[in-house]
């Protein structure tokens, strides 16, 4: 029995319905949407770009993801509701992988470059800031603080905005800061080397020598007491017969290293002096004293070539008074030139010396003194300082 | 007769057909992102207005590219979408920049006013320091302390600049070195508190 074949109207039926589970199921493909996944990791890739600063560190990479980027994205707006057949290619998905590949390209290069960038500047803050710790504790060593007025601490001030700025991922502000710090860190090493350098000078610490070996070579020859006084090692040093008798620790004036000018200027006066006055209990104010014959012919001289020089303050005194005096808790401030020591020790020296002493006050009696070591330090990277530090101290001088 | 007609027909169709640069575009976008940059974008969204005025460069860059090319052949559908997202950019970013510039200014002031406490606490430790505290060291606190209490004009000259940022960090360095100051000094009043009591016990 032959199998009846299907009517006309259901072969119909049948064609419509495969049509429309056809067309249900290609639907979805019609719109021309981005993955959302896609398209969420391009605009994380912006986002990320922003903050590795790309187009800052990858100027090129970054115009040219911002380029398609954009085009994209104008593309996305303007298409949005075209639907195509699920034939058509979706050129969108290949331009968002172009998109998405550039972005990365362009990270990679910022997030590269931004970091070298940052290891740069991190490199030139550390030197700044090693340059300044080692300043700082030279000119401690030197006593030489006040030579560089306000410079050391607005120094200081730059170099924590520098840190400041480096924190914040601000580098390139840092950098032009601790350009000026580093440029002020120059200036003041060139200012401590003019006004210390002669502490360096070897013909200068010869002709101090000289000085010392006359001053005990006449303490041998009168069979009497002598002292000499050396600024950098702030030390005082009694001689009899041309022997050492004692050496005791001393404090200068204010700004002691620095050779006197005039009066007022907190320094120690460097020279050959006498013992003119000895000034006992009640006829000082700083325990018992000895009175120099500070200025003497040569200071004279020298304070008139300064002021034909125009190197000190108009209307500046001379100035006198200096004494190698004891101390009292109230009077320690008020050392403004002079040479002071424990009274204990004060009080060996007091009875140890006649008025006409003689009294030679140099900057220092060693090639190696402290002064030209520090200074020396300045002018070198802090890795080769403590070398450098251990090898001149066997340069006596 | 009808052929050089219709040659000439063409000729203008395309003539009339030839893209025209953005110029309007353009100068919209740039106002916009000059914008922001009064804004104190530079500073405050650095990068957001490093990202627009690169889209600027690659606008222009574009127009001047399509320029080049023989007049038909213009395009400048990229350089007009890069100028649009620019734009649009532009105002989101000098909106964020003024927020931003607003709340660096809060705390430049902010900033500035804990460095004068600083000066003045380190000022009042220096009148209070001991007098047997060396005369040197003693000179140099003074001189650092005057020069804190000068560097407060730069404090207050990049505030008047608008330059919240470096007033801040300048402000801080400021605060920190007043507080050094002023410990240091404590700490030699501590000493000398503690030298006396020693000597009272001795007698």
């Amino acid at each position: 029995m032959a199998r009846a074949l299907p009517t006309r109207s259901v072969l119909t039926r049948c064609a419509i319905a495969a049509g429309l589970i056809a067309v249900a199921l290609s639907l979805p493909g019609c719109v021309q949407q981005a993955p959302p996944e896609l398209l969420q990791a391009v605009e994380n890739l912006d986002r990320h770009l922003l903050s590795v600063q790309g187009a800052e560190f990858a100027p090129e990479e970054y115009a040219r993801f911002i380029e398609r980027w954009v085009a994209v994205k104008a593309r996305l707006q303007s298409e949005d509701d075209v639907i195509r057949w699920p034939w058509e290619a979706n050129g969108l998905v290949a331009d968002l992988l172009k998109v998405e590949e550039e972005g990365r390209q362009a990270a990679l290069v910022a997030a590269e470059r931004r970091e070298a960038e940052r290891l740069q500047t991190l490199a030139w803050l550390t030197a700044v800031e090693r340059r300044l710790r080692t300043l700082g504790s030279r000119v401690e060593e030197m006593g030489s603080r006040l030579i560089l007025g306000e410079k050391l601490i607005e120094t200081e001030l730059l170099v924590k905005q520098g840190r400041s700025f480096f924190e914040q991922g601000r580098f390139s502000r840092s950098g032009p800061v601790l350009d000026e710090a580093a440029r002020l860190l120059d200036d003041q090493i060139a200012l401590l080397n003019a006004e210390l350098g002669r502490y360096a000078d070897e013909r200068m610490v010869d002709t101090w020598r000289r000085k010392v070996r006359r001053t005990v070579a006449w303490s041998k020859r009168h069979q009497a007491p002598a002292i000499v006084v050396s600024k950098a090692d702030r030390s005082l040093t009694l001689y009899h017969n041309g022997g050492v008798v004692a050496s005791y620790p001393v404090q200068l004036g204010y700004n002691g290293i620095l050779e006197k000018r005039y009066q007022g200027d907190g320094a120690t006066p460097e020279g050959q002096y006498r013992v003119l006055k000895k000034r006992d209990r009640r006829q000082t104010q700083f325990y018992r004293a000895l009175l120099l014959d500070y200025p003497n012919a040569e200071d004279r001289q020298r304070f008139r070539l300064a002021r034909n020089a125009g190197i000190i303050p108009v209307g500046a005194t001379i100035g006198g008074q200096i004494e190698i005096h004891g101390l009292d808790h109230r009077a320690v401030s008020q050392t403004l030139g002079c040479i002071m020591l424990e009274n204990r020790w004060i009080d060996v020296l007091f009875d140890s010396v006649d008025v006409g002493t003689p009294v030679t006050i140099v900057g220092a009696v060693k090639r190696s003194n402290s002064v030209a070591l520090a200074l020396a330090a300045l002018d070198q990277p802090e890795e080769e300082e403590d070398v450098a530090f251990a090898d001149s101290t066997s340069d006596e001088g | 007769m009808m052929r050089v007609l219709t040659l000439a027909l063409a000729w203008a169709l395309a003539l009339t057909g030839c893209a025209q640069p953005p110029t309007d575009k353009l100068a919209a976008s740039e106002k916009a992102v000059n914008e922001a940059r009064s804004a104190g974008a530079p500073n405050y969204m650095a990068e957001d207005f490093a990202k627009l005025e690169g889209m600027l460069t690659n606008a222009k860059n574009e127009i001047a590219a399509q320029d080049s090319k023989f007049a038909p052949m213009r395009d400048y559908g990229k350089a007009e979408q890069l100028l649009t997202s620019a734009q649009a950019d532009a105002g989101r970013v000098a909106a964020e920049a003024n927020k931003k510039k607003e709340e660096a200014k809060a705390a430049a002031l902010q900033a500035q006013q804990a460095a004068q406490e600083a000066v003045k606490t380190a000022q009042a430790s220096v009148a209070k320091a001991p007098a047997g505290k060396e005369r040197a060291a003693l000179e140099a606190i003074k001189a650092d302390t005057q020069t804190l209490a000068n560097s407060l004009n730069d404090v207050q000259g990049a505030i008047d600049a608008g330059d919240y940022l470096a007033a801040q960090a300048k402000a801080k360095a400021i605060q920190e070195k007043g507080h050094a100051i002023a410990s240091e000094v404590q700490r030699a009043l501590a000493k000398v508190g503690t030298a006396k009591k020693g000597k009272v016990a001795k007698k």
